[in-house]
């Protein structure tokens, strides 16, 4: 009868003498890190080692829901900014245009993207779109210059362009974002960096789950006067009398810089919704994996805590039956 | 025939809805929009934008900008404004003397410049409480 059900035992025993395999098909990261916690020689893992895997896993759970939570807190602050500021770029756009294929001599990549990480791949896109709008703009006559704001980009930007960057500005959002701020930001890049285009690269919000990387063109006063005269969509600003000054160049002038303050003003705060809903998902679906990791860990401690009791069992029953005889 | 105006700040949507008239200041003088403008593109003053509903006029303080005139609608961009029914008489009475205080101390080109700057803004907004009568 003992040996009987030491058989039973023993066949039901012999999958864990060779923990490896098993481990290895049904969680392969646990694989390799429990078997460097626990001393050779062990037929089992010990069941320490995985309660404490357990609980590192259940603390980041935790902290990555709390950072969902803080997100989506920030995000509903500046999503209603973010609405209010919309409305203005657009008479900007039905008046000049937004032509981004307008072919000029220097242009000026303003790259807007987050200053904190754990926000998904919204800045890698913004990188990878400046980048790629580099590579079309580079040629004998034509060059592309760098604005960047955030210090994301910068990081990724550094590492192979760092001739072509202009001006780098990051902690943008220490304060919170205003007018007057963005406005004095947009000052000095209109002042130490000579362009014909201004091209602004972020992250348009469109909702919680979709950002889409947008590009933003606002153009020089002589451009402008030049791609009216050739006519099309800009033709139509001959139409207007310009009034209000000295000469219609004047005009012309503060109606760009005004634009391009404005439009910054609203990349800026649109760059931030889209940081702060990327990182809501992010955190979302990290606390959902660590959930996912804690019902594997719980089902190997379960096993390894049964496996230690039958071992024991085995091992009385067997010196018991020793002792019989 | 009525106008439909827009004015859009930075921060919010200051006024949009159809209007019959409106008198705004520009750099070369006051100007007054009736149905039907010609289209012209010209940039705002510091001082008061008056809008006519109905024989009844509303008056909202400028902190400089564009305008836009197309065919019946009105788009005026500004920086910054506050509308005559939200300033504070006495207070903006107050800042009215502290800036003509600070024009007179003014030395250098910049500190004169900004003081008039500020002084315009102090004045339009006590023009814009006393014209709302």
């Amino acid at each position: 009868m003992a040996m009987a059900a030491l058989r039973r035992e023993g066949r039901r025993f012999a999958p864990m003498i060779s923990p490896r395999p098993i481990t290895a098909l049904r969680s392969s990261p646990l694989a390799p890190s429990l078997e460097d916690e626990c001393p050779i020689g062990v037929r089992y893992i010990s069941t320490q080692v995985v309660r404490n895997r357990m609980k590192s896993v259940k603390n980041i759970q935790k902290i990555t829901k709390a950072m969902k939570m803080v997100a989506a807190s920030k995000l509903r602050a500046i999503q209603t900014k973010a609405e209010n500021s919309r409305g203005l770029w657009q008479p900007f756009t039905a008046l000049l245009g937004d032509l981004p294929s307008a072919n000029v001599k220097k242009n000026v990549v303003v790259t807007i993207s987050s200053d904190k990480g754990l926000c998904g791949g919204i800045n890698s896109t913004s990188v990878k779109i400046s980048k790629g709008f580099h590579k079309l703009n580079s040629g004998p006559e034509k060059e592309t210059k760098y604005v960047i704001l955030g210090e994301k980009a910068k990081a990724q930007l550094v590492r192979d362009s760092k001739k072509d960057i202009e001006l780098i500005i990051t902690e943008l959002q220490k304060n919170p974002l205003n007018y007057t701020q963005v406005s004095v930001l947009a000052d000095e890049i209109l002042k130490n960096v000579e362009y014909d285009a201004l091209r602004i690269v972020f992250n348009k919000f469109h909702s919680v789950v979709s950002f889409v990387p947008t590009v933003s063109t606002v153009l020089s006063p002589e451009i402008v006067e030049r791609e009216a005269e050739s006519g099309g969509k800009l033709g139509d600003l001959d139409s207007y009398e310009v009034e209000g000054g000295e000469t219609k160049g004047e005009i012309l002038q503060n109606l760009a810089e005004f634009q391009f303050s404005c439009v910054m003003f609203n990349a800026v705060l649109e760059n931030a919704c889209s940081e702060q809903g990327a990182r809501m998902s992010a955190m979302d679906s990290s606390s959902r994996n660590a959930g996912d990791m804690l019902d594997r860990l719980t089902l190997t401690y379960n096993r390894t805590r049964q496996a230690s009791i039958t071992t024991e069992l085995i091992e009385i029953i067997s010196g018991a039956s020793a002792l019989e005889g | 025939m009525t106008l439909n105006l827009s004015v859009l700040t930075p921060n919010r949507i200051v006024w949009d809805s159809e209007v019959k008239e409106i008198i705004l200041s520009t750099n070369s003088g006051k100007i007054s929009v009736l149905p039907n403008h010609a289209p012209i593109a010209t940039a705002v003053d510091i001082g008061i934008l008056r809008i006519r509903l109905n024989d009844q006029w509303l008056t909202i303080a400028l902190i400089g900008g564009f305008a836009r005139i197309g065919n019946n609608e009105i788009t005026i961009l500004i920086n910054d404004t506050e509308k005559g029914s939200d300033i504070d008489p006495q207070e903006a009475q107050q800042a009215l003397e502290i800036a003509e205080a600070n024009l007179r101390k003014a030395e250098g080109k910049r500190q004169k410049i900004e003081a008039k700057l500020a002084l315009r803004r102090a004045r339009t907004r006590v023009e814009a409480i006393n014209a709302i009568s």
